[in-house]
């Protein structure tokens, strides 16, 4: 009796949790992949055309432009902002003085939305904007940073990387600082130098966190869309279509079985991830 | 010694850098209250002169700004109640229950945290097209629909089954013997243990549902139902943006934020980087 009614108490536990992943979850999931076998505009009853929808994105150049666009992205974003993080953590944890205001500063863009960034970021970079205008001071020539299909891209990637630059700070100077002072002075009194301090010391106690930041940045990066679709909207001439832009379109223009098709691309690039970070990390371990 | 001679250096790095993270936010509050001939004036001006308010008004009298923030508010803190009691009650009866099919349906939830929302966007706008059609109050252009996919999110079940399986089991143990009922066990000793672990969940459904922009823009079609990244997208979007009054529409969707995390900002980071960290040592 008391077992029967412990079980049926783990149900109830977990029923609105289920309910919600059969609805919002595994129903969609399911619908998208048949839809990306059809032929499907919304409307009239969707239309088996096998693998179709697969075949057509790998030879259509928006679709390769896209998937381009994100590699180039997540590598210059995924490249440039840990290692920047990173670097402004060892620096900032050698101030005493003022630590928590620097931190702060830093901080702010990672409390607001992507949205936030990329309007603000739209206005600087504009042809008579802020950033044209300082390097007027400097007597360098302004720039056409968003309208120029070759400073597109590379712009955008500069946004995020400064909203992500704050919550790399914060989470790699909390790991340096639960590193064990202990360690250093073992070290120092060993003779070691700074470079041998970092290399065999801070870099390795930092390695979880590292793959971490890494882990989260790259799954993020790959989804990029907020930053695109307002500074750019995917332009000038596909410089920024990235490959949830590509779907934001092709669902817009009722194309849903493609739509569904570079759903199920970024799925599979998202689970390929997935499963190369677990097996690194049981290696690991 | 050799800390003391970098200290100027340091100091000049660290404040530059902090200048090019404020910056911009200062540049779009200075821009707020600009004339639209004062915006792009060259040299920059960072103090409006002459200052003006009527980037604010025209935001207000063109869209619905106090009602986007009510929406953002309503949608976020929904979302967060929802993960933080339904997702700890889930999870712990995955931690610390028994019953048939546990560890298959865990692992069955584990499995779609590979699968971007994207993947999902579209039937997900669909089903909440057809919902409406059932009633008005749900659906597309609704609270529900806006709330609804990210009310349970299973990220939050997993962080919070980690979390609860370090409270020992005779803890339990002896609450039962002592003759109280699971849902008593739930509330006395399962969600006040749990609490900062509760914290970290509730700033990242906030956060996430605050900011969030592609479902909240498919869902809505009304202006009365925009959130404030909406709103904002929606200006900022157009062909010829109006740069004052799209600036006073990015401080007022940016403000309560930075408000909020100025208060609360301990609190905040403790949360965000306590997953990251954890592992450390």
């Amino acid at each position: 009796m008391g077992r029967v009614r412990r079980y049926a108490m783990g149900y109830v536990l977990i029923a609105p949790a289920l309910l919600a992943a059969v609805v919002f979850l595994f129903l969609p999931m399911v619908v998208s992949a048949y839809w990306s076998f059809t032929e499907f505009n919304g409307i009239r009853p969707p239309r088996w055309v096998g693998l179709d929808n697969y075949l057509d994105l790998f030879g259509n150049p928006r679709f390769l432009r896209s998937l381009q666009n994100t590699v180039f992205f997540v590598t210059f974003g995924m490249g440039i902002g840990p290692v920047l993080g990173l670097a402004s953590a060892l620096l900032l944890n050698r101030a005493r003085f003022l630590q928590g205001l620097f931190r702060t500063a830093y901080f702010l863009p990672v409390m607001t939305s992507l949205t936030v960034v990329g309007t603000i970021w739209k206005m600087m970079l504009n042809e008579q904007g802020l950033l044209n205008s300082l390097l007027g001071f400097f007597a360098l020539p302004g720039h056409r940073w968003l309208t120029d299909p070759t400073t597109a891209l590379p712009s955008v990637v500069a946004a995020s990387i400064w909203q992500g630059f704050g919550f790399e700070t914060v989470v790699f100077l909390a790991a340096l600082q639960s590193i064990p002072r202990e360690y250093y002075d073992a070290a120092k009194v060993d003779g070691a130098a700074a470079g041998a301090l970092l290399r065999h010391i801070t870099l390795p106690a930092l390695r979880p966190t590292i793959v971490f930041v890494y882990v989260i940045g790259i799954i993020g990066s790959f989804q990029v869309f907020d930053q695109v679709f307002v500074m750019t909207n995917g332009g000038p001439v596909q410089a920024t279509r990235t490959l949830v832009f590509h779907l934001y379109d092709r669902f817009n223009s009722q194309d849903l079985g493609q739509a569904s098709a570079v759903a199920y691309v970024l799925l599979a690039i998202l689970a390929t991830l997935s499963y190369v970070q677990i097996r690194l990390s049981e290696r690991g371990a | 010694m050799r800390r003391r001679s970098l200290t100027p250096g340091l100091y000049a790095v660290l404040v530059l850098s902090a200048l090019l993270m404020v910056g911009p936010f200062l540049w779009a509050l200075s821009t707020s209250f600009k004339t639209a001939s004062d915006v792009f004036a060259s040299p920059p001006e960072w103090i409006p002169d002459p200052p003006t308010l009527d980037n604010y008004r025209d935001v207000f009298l063109k869209l619905p700004f106090l009602r986007f923030l009510l929406n953002s508010v309503v949608v976020a803190v929904s979302v967060v109640l929802l993960n933080v009691v339904f997702g700890t009650a889930a999870a712990y009866a995955f931690a610390k229950l028994r019953f048939p099919g546990r560890d298959a349906i865990f692992f069955a939830l584990l499995l779609t945290l590979m699968v971007p929302f994207q993947t999902n966007l579209i039937p997900l706008y669909k089903i909440m097209v057809e919902l409406h059609e059932l009633s008005p109050l749900i659906g597309a252009d609704t609270y529900f629909g806006l709330i609804a996919p990210s009310a349970i999110q299973v990220f939050g079940i997993f962080l919070m089954r980690q979390f609860l399986r370090s409270i020992p089991d005779e803890l339990l143990e002896s609450a039962r013997v002592d003759g109280a009922s699971e849902f008593r066990i739930l509330r006395s000793i399962v969600f006040p243990l749990a609490a900062p672990g509760m914290a970290t969940l509730a700033i990242f459904t906030f956060l996430g549902a605050w900011n969030d922009l592609l479902w909240p823009f498919i869902v809505t079609s009304s202006d009365q139902m925009r959130t404030l990244p909406v709103g904002l997208a929606l200006l900022a979007r157009r062909n010829t943006v109006d740069w004052g009054e799209t600036m006073a529409g990015t401080i007022l969707a940016a403000g309560p934020m930075i408000l909020v995390f100025l208060i609360l900002q301990r609190r905040f980071i403790e949360g965000l980087t306590a997953g990251a960290v954890k592992d450390v040592g």
